[in-house]
């Protein structure tokens, strides 16, 4: 009986392990493998020959004048963009922790940035953002007096990246305010009603009572945000291509491996991305992952 | 009424900064379809357009008629249904082994899903590419181009989290029921397919209909493996349209619409499911 069931255990996980294994763990592996080689588009077909290279790749890598420069901006962006979501997602999760009518209505809406595809997202906010007079934004705030002439938003240095950061905030609040609002509404309400009954005001209950309860779940939404946004790529390519102060890792990737078809040194990159990455993730294991 | 009196101001502002918050969620929207829906002296005049002064379709019939955009829309159904459905198949039976049955090596796979789960696409693509490449040469099959190829990439990314989902489902079927079913008589087999999978409807629908959105709307992978026109997902589509015709606002926004009405319409639909799912899964993204 054991084994049989173990025998039909393996039938099970078959498919999920084989593609997982050959497309996913066969490749992290290679990944170090062509890290170490000179890989470009003349020997990308026969690979295996590839000569070795040491860590010649990752000396380029680093030495690469766009490399510190990626390393920062990486950092400086996950980190607030990921601050930004998490705290908007609080504040929105404390909102919808309201009985109000209507409230399952808006919390559906506010969960349509984060389902809509990126792409076309992204798409609405370049056109928002639009650099002339017809820009929605320019146009309000020229309208408002706020600005004197129409603002390049994704074409500045420094501004192009505070965009970035809020549009982070935007479309990926709605995942962190579901999670808190669950944690919200678990919350023992007779804790609020000893606290109002011994007078405490509304700010002190969300101090003392409010914050200490969701500190495992802002923690773990802080985590899973920034190891996700740490990795984006996307967001960022289609929003300003990497360019105008943007230029983060994932970006840099990229273009070492299919702009300069230099896959080796696009690989290296890629470990140095994960060798950080991987910190956060053994904080993540260790605090808040129990299977 | 003390209390009622304080509140009041309080509760302005509530909806005040509710209604704020709700319109910064939604206007991009708004704009995205009405956008659409603008002729070209409403998209190129001095000031923006905030109301169409009709609905013009001019833009959908171009996408359409002239762009191949039914090709691309057919192709994305397809990869993203595909896609789901291997996916629920697959990571149903995975995960049923991992919740309720006893093997060696069960703890290796978890810890294998756990990896994938938190592993950055762009690590992978490099090595993918590198390697499909030389296996697609040594069998002769185009890889580049060819939606299965795709389709197999977007398992290896759904699955984990599929399996991870699912299985956290499965533990709520309660073991007393299956362990009866074993004791009346019943496989295992007949266990997983009379009581576990059809008590757990619910959260298949759930990864299925996330698994569907992820292949819809993923980018990165579309953008290295497609190349000619007519293979293109609605992403890269979408990219290629922009680039084409900078200009036309209202062709770009057409096809976000195109693109993105289905996929908030699943999403309303199976809502329920699906944050649960959300929140339990903590969703890739």
């Amino acid at each position: 009986m054991a084994q049989s069931e173990e025998r039909l255990a393996y039938l099970l996980v078959a498919p999920t392990f084989l593609i997982v294994v050959g497309l996913v763990v066969f490749p992290a592996f290679f990944n170090v493998w062509i890290s170490t080689h000179r890989i470009g588009l003349d020997n990308l077909n026969e690979v295996f020959r590839a000569p070795f290279v040491g860590l010649d790749n990752y000396g380029r890598a680093v030495r690469d004048y766009a490399f510190l420069d990626a390393l920062k901006t990486t950092l400086l962006y996950s980190f607030s963009a990921t601050a930004v979501t998490t705290l908007a997602g609080l504040a929105v999760g404390l909102l919808l922790n309201n009985s109000f009518r209507g409230r399952g209505a808006a919390r559906a809406l506010f969960l349509i940035p984060y389902v809509a595809p990126l792409i076309s997202v992204a798409y609405v906010w370049k056109w928002l953002l639009d650099p002339t007079v017809r820009g929605v934004l320019n146009w309000i705030l020229l309208r408002l007096g706020l600005i004197a002439q129409p603002v390049s938003w994704l074409g500045t240095g420094g501004l192009a990246l505070s965009i970035v950061i809020l549009f982070e905030g935007w479309r990926y609040c709605p995942f962190a305010m579901l999670m808190i609002l669950a944690q919200l509404q678990a919350i023992d309400t007779t804790l609020y009603e000893a606290a109002a009954v011994d007078g405490a005001s509304a700010p002190r209950r969300f101090w003392s009572i409010t914050l200490p309860e969701l500190r495992v779940v802002l923690g773990t939404v802080f985590l899973i945000r920034l190891m996700w946004t740490f990795n984006k790529f996307d967001d960022i390519f289609l929003l300003t291509g990497g360019g105008f102060g943007t230029r983060v890792l994932p970006i840099l990737t990229y273009e070492f491996s299919f702009r300069l078809f230099d896959f080796g040194e696009g690989s290296a990159t890629a470990m140095i991305l994960v060798l950080i990455l991987s910190g956060f993730m053994v904080v993540y294991i260790r605090k808040v992952l129990r299977w | 009424m003390v209390n009622g009196v304080r509140l009041r101001p309080g509760r302005v502002l509530f909806w005040l900064v509710l209604i704020a918050l709700l319109f910064s969620a939604a206007f991009p929207f708004y704009w995205m379809i009405s956008s659409s829906m603008k002729n070209l002296m409403e998209l190129s005049g001095r000031d923006p357009v905030f109301f169409p002064s009709r609905i013009h379709l001019d833009a959908y019939r171009l996408l359409f008629r002239e762009l191949g955009f039914g090709r691309n829309l057919a192709n994305t159904a397809v990869v993203a249904a595909t896609t789901a459905l291997l996916a629920v198949l697959f990571a149903s039976l995975g995960a049923y082994a991992v919740a309720r049955l006893r093997f060696r090596g069960r703890n290796l796979l978890l810890n294998l899903v756990l990896m994938v789960y938190l592993f950055p696409g762009v690590l992978l693509v490099i090595p993918l590419f590198a390697m499909l490449v030389r296996i697609g040469g040594a069998l002769s099959i185009e890889v580049q181009d060819n939606l299965g190829v795709l389709i197999l990439t977007y398992l290896a990314q759904t699955l984990p989290v599929a399996l991870y989902m699912l299985a956290g489902y499965f533990r709520t079927v309660p073991e007393e029921i299956e362990q009866a079913a074993l004791i009346d008589g019943c496989s295992r087999r007949q266990v997983i397919t009379r009581i576990t999978f059809p008590l757990s409807v619910p959260a298949m629908v759930s990864v299925t209909v996330y698994t569907f959105m992820i292949g819809w709307n993923e980018f990165l992978y579309a953008f290295i493996f497609l190349n000619r026109r007519e293979n293109f997902t609605l992403p890269i589509k979408l990219l290629s349209i922009s680039e084409q015709l900078n200009t036309r606002w209202d062709v770009v926004m057409a096809a976000s619409t195109v693109m993105t009405v289905p996929i908030v319409v699943l999403y309303l639909v199976f809502q329920r499911f699906l944050e649960k799912g959300l929140v339990a899964g903590g969703v890739k993204a």
